[in-house]
């Protein structure tokens, strides 16, 4: 039995370092024979998100000392839509400028303050840019206790002088995907994996918690439902968090078995459960945030648009003022049609097929936001 | 070797780790961190391995690692203390500085985060031990805390209109926390009569109620008594003289050594009242053998139920504590306090005095993994596994204690001339040491 033991044991640890020393993964400049790219993208697979803090942070050095601290909301990275949408602006900030970051992934609202301490305290970042409204209250008292230190907030507004906020006109983009839902419910259109049912002209909205913010997003939604006809129904059904994809599955299958053709959603992971439900009801569902027909490729036979927030575009344009030397600290920046800071964008599969007079009638109501003729309204209540 | 061999080394280990004494299963818990830290050392290099970056974190027999394990670990534990060690004091090199880190103290803002989970988590943890003396899975710890945190959040906003200054701090602060007890207390009577008088298992109960709770507070939160200036749904905030003063720590830190001393009081309590009381000793018999108890004169219904009642009010005053020490105000998305109370109770050996140490672990290793996420590359979900493996290690020595108890006490009775009394008294009192 010993020996058995003493046998497997060895066994063990010598195939566990042959193992080790045999992943392609570890780091490129240790002289690794083999192909670091196949190992490279097997490790993306697996723990994407630390994989790509590491290419944030480290690969820059150059042309920039810039150093920004990233403080994520807390869906954390790998959402498909709003944390990897702002990685996607210092992805970008460091290809441009060479600044090198650190991203981190808090799970609980108290513990945003820590972490902007945790940053704030060593003085050794440029920037700080904190993703999410939740972390304005934190931020109105760390911003005030680092009064030399740099803060940028996406979603809310602190008023510090030391803090840049940027803000989104949600409403403008979702008015835009109502007015498209609304018209494309009223037709007989089939595509990819869902198709239509003319008669019963109903669309649904789901959002992640009731607030402002997702308000926003319901109101003009149901706006632009309403600038199409008069005579749709909209469902509306809030699932209470960002992260419940049973919860998001649940809320549009009851509207898609209340004769629903077209879903759409505001709640961040969540909404992966409205996309399922419509691939299993052969329905549509629409996308937010980011382009999700190509973060969430697997449901791109649904998703007819999405309505795209470019947090990137604010995390980019706060980072691009500190490497220019011009923080604007104490504004605030709202980042709507006009801006392109918010769009709606057509599915990358089925978007193509959608006919000719709703996408003319979406792109002259953009026109009209922009030069004020349309006044989209901001809180569903005042509807 | 045979299977009836196997079995044999089995129950004998199981009834050496029963009877295993204090010391003896202080020395267990230390190699079981010992060892859930070797194997967190191997999955962090496997891990380094598995992704690429540019520069080697660390090097171990001429192979570069991504993630340096001992930097990690570093980190969590004495990240988590607001780094106390001089960075000359090597022992093990034979270098001899001062141990501490110049300008060092244990009121470091780090410091406060770890005992201000701590103090949480001592609450719930307590509350869940209790009810498990009982006999009573108490999984709704979650809710009655949510319960218990909404209750003061509004009435103690509601009163501080009422009064002001010191008086008012001197007066909310009891209030608040007495209401944070009866709300979660009531809430936590719930379930118990149920079980009691209907016969309801409590573990379906609680979970359900666990939703019950959250939702109806989300509902509250985001309409009648939402703040409207804030687009987060939250209470309107109360004003500094209704929360917990901070001694000694800074206000910013949101975290009172007050708290953490009514915490302990309550350990002592909850310690002095199931060993020493004769509720407590209804408690302990209802929770061994509950048709003993009955028979000996316990009124079950009304044990189970008081048992609840008390497990709900401890978990509500930390919700209170959360409250009026954390948050300042009540805001959805509560941390999961509740659910980890269960872990910690557990790791405790559901005795009251061992919570205390086991709160403290949990929120080290809360309070480090924050330092990790902004120290290193590290991603969190790796040190979420650290985290598990920790405790995971260190519960499962007290876990199987718990069953082998349960086992060795049947064994015993097949062998051995004893009075239920005896038995049961002999390994009640071994458990609670």
């Amino acid at each position: 039995m010993n020996v058995d033991r003493r046998t497997l044991i060895k066994a063990t640890g010598a195939a566990g370092i042959a193992g080790l020393a045999g992943c392609t993964g570890g780091p490129t400049e240790g002289g690794d024979s083999g192909s670091n790219d196949s190992g490279g993208s097997g490790g993306n697979d697996s723990s994407g998100s630390g994989n790509e803090s590491t290419d944030g942070g480290s690969e820059s050095g150059g042309s920039s000392d810039i150093n920004v601290g990233m403080i994520y909301a807390t869906g954390g990275l790998g959402d498909g839509s709003f944390n990897d949408q702002a990685q996607t602006g210092v992805q970008q900030a460091s290809e441009e400028f060479g600044v090198s970051s650190n991203d981190v992934q808090p799970s609980e609202v108290t513990e945003f303050q820590t972490f902007q301490q945790q940053f704030a305290q060593g003085g050794e970042y440029d920037l700080i840019c904190c993703i999410g409204f939740l972390q304005a209250e934190a931020l109105a008292e760390t911003s005030q206790d680092y009064p030399e230190q740099n803060f940028m907030i996406v979603d809310s507004v602190v008023e510090q002088s030391n803090v840049a906020s940027y803000t989104f006109g949600e409403n403008e983009g979702s008015f835009l995907v109502g007015q498209m839902a609304g018209l494309l419910t009223q037709q007989e259109f089939s595509a990819g994996a869902g198709q239509t049912s003319p008669d019963q002209t109903t669309v649904g909205f789901v959002g992640g918690v009731e607030g402002d913010l997702i308000g926003k997003f319901e109101a003009g939604y149901r706006a632009g439902v309403a600038e199409a006809s008069e005579d749709i129904e909209v469902q509306v059904s809030y699932v209470g968090n960002f992260n419940d994809v049973q919860a998001g599955n649940e809320a549009a299958t009851a509207m898609y078995n209340d004769g629903a053709d077209i879903v759409y959603h505001a709640a961040g992971n969540a909404g992966t459960g409205v996309f399922q439900a419509a691939q299993e009801a052969g329905k549509f569902a629409i996308g937010v945030d980011q382009d999700q027909s190509l973060t969430k490729s697997g449901y791109a036979d649904v998703i007819l648009a999405s309505m795209v927030k470019r947090v990137d575009t604010a995390v980019y344009t706060s980072i691009e003022n500190v490497v220019n030397d011009s923080f604007n600290g104490g504004s605030v920046t709202t980042l709507g049609l006009e801006q392109e800071g918010v769009a709606a964008v057509y599915g990358d599969q089925i978007g193509s097929e959608i006919p000719e007079d709703v996408t003319s009638a979406v792109s002259e109501s953009r026109q009209a936001i922009i030069d004020g003729n349309i006044e989209v309204p901001a809180d569903p209540s005042n509807l | 070797m045979s299977a009836g061999d196997w079995r044999d080394r089995g129950r004998s280990a199981l009834e050496r780790l029963v009877r295993a004494s204090a010391f003896e299963r202080v020395l267990i818990s230390t190699a079981a961190l010992v060892l859930s830290m070797f194997v967190g050392v191997l999955i962090i290099l496997a891990a380094g391995r598995m992704t690429t970056c540019t520069t080697a974190a660390t090097t171990f027999f001429g192979v570069g690692f991504c993630y340096d394990p001992f930097a990690i670990y570093d980190s969590l534990f004495l990240g988590a203390l607001g780094d106390p060690i001089n960075p000359l004091f090597k022992p093990l090199q034979g270098e001899f500085a001062a141990p501490f880190r110049r300008g060092w103290t244990p009121l470091n803002s780090q410091m406060a985060v770890t005992l201000r989970e701590t103090t949480i988590l001592i609450f719930t943890g307590l509350g869940v031990a209790i009810a498990f003396r009982a006999g009573i899975f108490n999984i709704g710890m979650q809710g009655q805390l949510v319960v218990g945190a909404l209750a003061t959040a509004l009435t103690v906003l509601w009163t501080s209109s009422l009064v002001s200054g010191l008086v008012g701090t001197l007066v909310l602060i009891p209030f608040g926390l007495a209401v944070g007890a009866l709300a979660g207390g009531l809430f936590g009577a719930i379930p118990g009569a149920l079980k009691a008088y209907a016969d309801a298992n409590e573990v379906i109960t609680t979970i359900m109620l666990n939703f019950v709770a959250t939702s109806v507070a989300l509902f509250l939160v985001a309409n009648p008594f939402k703040d409207p200036e804030s687009p987060a749904n939250e209470t309107v905030g109360l004003p500094d003289f209704a929360t917990i003063p901070s001694v000694l720590y800074e206000p910013r830190d949101n975290f009172s050594i007050i708290a953490l001393g009514i915490a302990l009081a309550l350990v002592g309590a909850s310690y002095y009242l199931l060993e020493h009381t004769s509720f407590g000793y209804d408690i302990r018999t209802s929770g061994i053998q509950p048709e003993a108890a009955e028979y000996g004169g316990v009124d079950a219904a009304r044990t189970i139920v008081s048992s609840m009642t008390l497990s709900g009010a401890i978990g509500g005053v930390g919700g209170a504590m959360y409250v009026l020490m954390i948050l300042g105000n009540y805001q959805t998305g509560v941390p999961s306090y509740g659910f980890d109370g269960i872990t910690v109770s557990i790791l405790a050996g559901n005795n009251p005095l061992g919570v205390g140490f086991a709160a403290l672990l949990f929120g080290v290793l809360k309070s480090g993994s924050i330092i990790v996420d902004v120290s290193t590359d590290v991603p969190p979900q790796l040190v979420g596994v650290l985290r598990g493996l920790i405790i995971l290690f260190v519960a499962m020595p007290e876990f199987f204690r718990m069953i082998g108890a349960k086992f060795v006490i049947e064994s015993d009775e097949g062998q051995a001339v004893a009075t239920d009394g005896g038995v049961v008294e002999d390994n009640g009192g071994g458990s609670d040491e």
